[in-house]
């Protein structure tokens, strides 16, 4: 099929054309970021956090009479909630990732690049790098499903009770995750196992801990902008502070059983204090609730892209539709001498075609153009360039699927109106 | 003419109602998605006290004591003073007005014990009701020789002299907080800002304003044990949080806000501000290099991210879409407007000059904007209803106000308006031989 006659009709409707062209333009722009959008908010919502998620549940206590030595009375809970029916393994920890409460502290290689931390008053040293702190009681791992690719888990002796309040005990032994590896040890991050770091605490007093394990993954408390989000250290140093937080890992099926016998049993053990339902929760849940401003905006963002695809479709079928009545006669003519169906469904096929291409031109450097703004006026990448001619791919075959009933029904006009007058 | 012109307008639309029904509504979607964001986004923008807080700036400055190690580095300003940095910006009286405050959650009981509340209230070192703006009904704020003497009194807001007395009327009865004796020595009016600007480091992740339903001074609350919402930053370098704790005397807890009206006093302010802070620096006091500055409310809102950056991507996506929708509707208009050349031409051959032809077809389209407007009243409704269903910190905002059916009348007429421009310019362009012919 020629072309020339396409582009001569669209002479005669330049308004309308453009007009399709900009709408075209103006919806591949928007809905190409607002995929882009999309994509990025599900992978931060779907941060793996390096725990065995099924089945983990949290009950957090506060116990604001529990005298100097807390632990010892959050042992006596740890020691009933691991009698309850359905309770595999249960462990008294610090925090965990998804949390909002982050606990960082610095860690050195050797005594030289603590010498350099101190004079630069930063961490920003080589050798040195900043990690999360994650502390529990014997059980951490287990019951967080947490996975060592080298070394080996915390001895029993070495775990030793934190002070209260201002002053923090340095810890023998730590096992860190493969990100804090490498950047601790860049040259060799596969050997860490057996190496002394100054860390926390130890950091200013000189005194080394000894890296033990090696964990693949282990989220930090909160999801940060940069993607150095790997960087955590274990430690084995028993919480002991009035809040208490306990993990419990049980069978899936028994989850809500659990967390309501855990609740009763602490409960039942101090009955000074108050835990609520509220303050027992199914890991799932309190990560749901820690991304929920994002839940949100991805339901709104796919709202909004399923509009516009809609709006779009709507105008593509609706002018299309105009076309083709106005044209009924013309169609006629060409069915009369001589033009298949086929040709008058192809017509209007390429026609559309060649519209939503200029609409694509202009709207690719549209969509980079917003992507730009977007970039300078809030925290977003760069849209990656593959999302260009899958943008486009996506314009052409909405354009299409849209013009395909008008087109159907242009081809469906008999020769015959071409003897009637108008 | 006009009316005439609605009536054709009116008449043509009763033709054809399929086409009409598309054209509003696509108009409905695109203005009832940016009125939502617009609510929302009119919601959390904007000055938290009218009038007021553009005159205020709050102080920060690095005001840490000691050598702070696990804290690698001062990156953000930050707005918490100890007790005599903030005492000594006060007592300087360099502003107009100024204030050291924090935020506090309290008890407030009856002396009886047989009513009592849980709320958050201002802990003040200074005239904190006069320069917020807060309206006292009954009695008066605190004066100066009362916070020079620790008196314990306190303002107390209406609502809770209801809740423990049963009437408003409560100036001259007692109170007790911490176990101590307060005298009311006024009842202000319910206040609270539009949004969060007070203590911002204490209220990570809220974005509304909370009503603060008591004023004490700082001093005497201390005294009696009523300790700020958290202890703020003490001495080591990670945030010890201790809740209600009333030791505060390590910690950095108070923050300075001075009200001033001309950029004039706000640089000599700033002066003052950095000379002071250089100065404690320099006598070894401040450990770190102080780098203290002034920020209005606005700046202050912005460093901590206090609206959440999707409100605005929210907006500048329903902006989008909306533009969407009127390149959609023109097109559809324009095509629209071109079938019915032949009734133009005959109007055109009659005598009818293309400024009416024109004003004509604006009519129209104005006509199927308010139609779209009238649509997309429930269509906002629903929006700002979902919005309000979700577990976000400004759900509460996603509230329609009469002034936004009045915005949303304006739009709508706007957008039929606009959306209607290159059609009918494009229909009275044509002249009238050649269509006549072409018909």
């Amino acid at each position: 099929m020629q072309l020339q006659p396409i582009f001569a009709s669209l002479k005669h409707h330049k308004l309308t054309a453009l007009l399709l062209v900009l709408q075209v333009a103006f919806s591949c722009a928007i809905i190409t970021n607002a995929v882009f959008l999309i994509v990025q908010r599900v992978q931060r919502v779907t941060t793996p956090s390096g725990l065995d998620e099924r089945a983990l549940s949290l009950v957090e206590v506060d116990d604001l009479d529990a005298g100097a030595n807390p632990l010892a009375l959050h042992k006596t809970d740890l020691a009933a909630l691991r009698k309850l029916p359905g309770v595999e393994s249960a462990a008294l920890i610090s925090n965990v990732p998804f949390s909002n409460s982050e606990h960082g502290s610095g860690g050195c290689t050797s005594l030289a690049a603590v010498h350099a931390v101190m004079k630069a008053q930063s961490l920003n040293v080589p050798g040195c790098a900043q990690a999360d702190v994650y502390a529990g009681t014997p059980g951490t791992l287990r019951t967080l499903g947490l996975k060592l690719v080298a070394g080996r888990m915390f001895d029993a002796d070495e775990y030793v009770p934190d002070k209260p309040s201002d002053q923090s005990v340095i810890a023998s032994a730590m096992i860190v995750t493969q990100d804090f590896a490498r950047r601790l040890y860049p040259e060799h991050p596969d050997h860490v196992v057996g190496r002394d770091v100054y860390f926390g605490e130890g950091l200013m007093k000189g005194q080394p801990t000894r890296i033990v394990g090696v964990v693949a993954h282990l989220h930090q408390a909160n999801v940060s902008s940069d993607g150095s989000d790997d960087q955590s250290a274990l430690l084995p140093v028993e919480p002991n502070e009035l809040r208490a937080l306990f993990a419990l890992r049980s069978s899936p099926a028994r989850q809500d059983s659990v967390i309501k016998a855990a609740v009763a049993a602490l409960n039942k053990s101090n009955p000074g204090r108050q835990v609520s339902a509220n303050d027992a929760q199914t890991y799932a849940h309190m990560r749901a609730s820690y991304f929920q401003g994002d839940t949100t905006m991805i339901g709104l963002l796919l709202a909004s892209a399923l509009g516009l695809v809609f709006v779009t479709a709507l105008g593509i079928a609706g002018l299309a539709s105009f076309w083709v009545q106005q044209r009924r006669r013309s169609i006629g003519i060409r069915r009369a001498i001589g033009a298949a169906r086929g040709d008058i469904l192809h017509y209007f096929q390429i026609e559309n075609f060649l519209i939503v291409t200029g609409g694509v031109m202009l709207g690719l450097l549209l969509a980079v153009a917003l992507n730009l703004w977007l970039m300078s006026h809030y925290e977003l990448s760069r849209l990656p360039l593959f999302y260009l001619p899958i943008g486009a791919l996506a314009m052409w075959l909405l354009g299409q699927l849209a013009v395909l009933s008008p087109a159907l029904r242009a081809a469906a006009v008999p020769p015959v109106v071409a003897t009637r007058s108008v | 003419m006009f009316r005439y012109y609605l009536h054709l307008a009116l008449r043509r639309c009763r033709q054809s109602l399929p086409m009409v029904a598309l054209l509003s509504l696509t108009m409905a979607i695109g203005i009832a998605s940016c009125m939502t964001a617009l609510t929302i986004f009119g919601a959390l923008s904007g000055e938290p006290l009218p009038g007021i807080s553009p005159h205020l700036q709050v102080v920060t400055m690095d005001a840490r004591e000691t050598v702070d190690k696990d804290n690698n580095g001062y990156d953000k300003a930050d707005s918490y003073l100890n007790w005599v940095d903030a005492k000594a910006l006060v007592d300087a009286q360099r502003a107009r007005q100024q204030v050291g405050l924090a935020q506090s959650y309290a008890q407030v009981a009856r002396p009886d014990g047989k009513q009592s509340s849980q709320v958050m209230g201002l802990m003040a070192y200074g005239p904190v009701l006069g320069m917020l703006g807060v309206p006292v009904r009954d009695g008066r704020p605190w004066t100066l020789e009362e916070q020079t003497e620790h008196v314990p009194v306190v303002v107390i807001d209406s609502d809770l002299a209801e809740k423990l007395f049963g009437t408003e009327n409560a100036v001259g009865r007692r109170v007790s907080m911490g176990g101590h004796d307060f005298r009311v020595t006024g009842v202000s009016a319910p206040w609270k800002p539009r949004t969060q600007f007070l203590d911002l480091p204490r209220n990570q992740g809220d974005v509304l304003g909370q009503s603060e339903q008591f004023f004490v001074p700082a001093q005497a609350a201390l005294a009696a044990g009523v300790g700020p919402l958290t202890a703020g930053e003490c001495g080591k370098g990670a945030a010890i949080v201790s809740f209600q704790s009333a030791e505060v005397g390590k910690c950095r807890w108070l923050e300075v806000w001075a009200a001033l009206d001309t950029p004039a006093s706000v640089s000599a302010y700033r002066q003052f501000v950095v000379g002071y802070a250089d100065a404690q620096h320099a006598a070894g006091r401040l450990v770190y290099p102080p780098k203290a500055a002034l920020y209005g409310v606005q700046a202050w809102m912005a460093v901590n991210h206090v609206v959440p950056d999707d409100v605005g991507l929210n907006l500048a996506l329903a902006g989008a879409f909306l533009l969407l929708c009127l390149v959609n509707v023109a097109g559809l208009l324009a095509a629209r407007f071109l079938r019915r050349q032949a009734d133009v031409t005959i109007r055109r051959a009659l005598g009818a000059s293309r400024r009416e032809v024109f004003v004509q077809h604006l009519v129209e389209t104005g006509v199927l904007g308010l139609l779209g407007g009238l649509l997309a009243l429930p269509l906002t409704w629903l929006g700002l209803w979902i919005v309000r269903m979700q577990p976000v910190a400004y759900a509460d905002a996603a509230h329609f106000s009469p002034s936004a059916f009045a915005v949303l009348l304006l739009l709508s007429l706007a957008v039929g308006l606009m959306v209607g421009i290159l059609p009918a310019w494009r229909v009275c362009r044509q002249p009238p031989a050649m269509q006549i012919k072409l018909a």
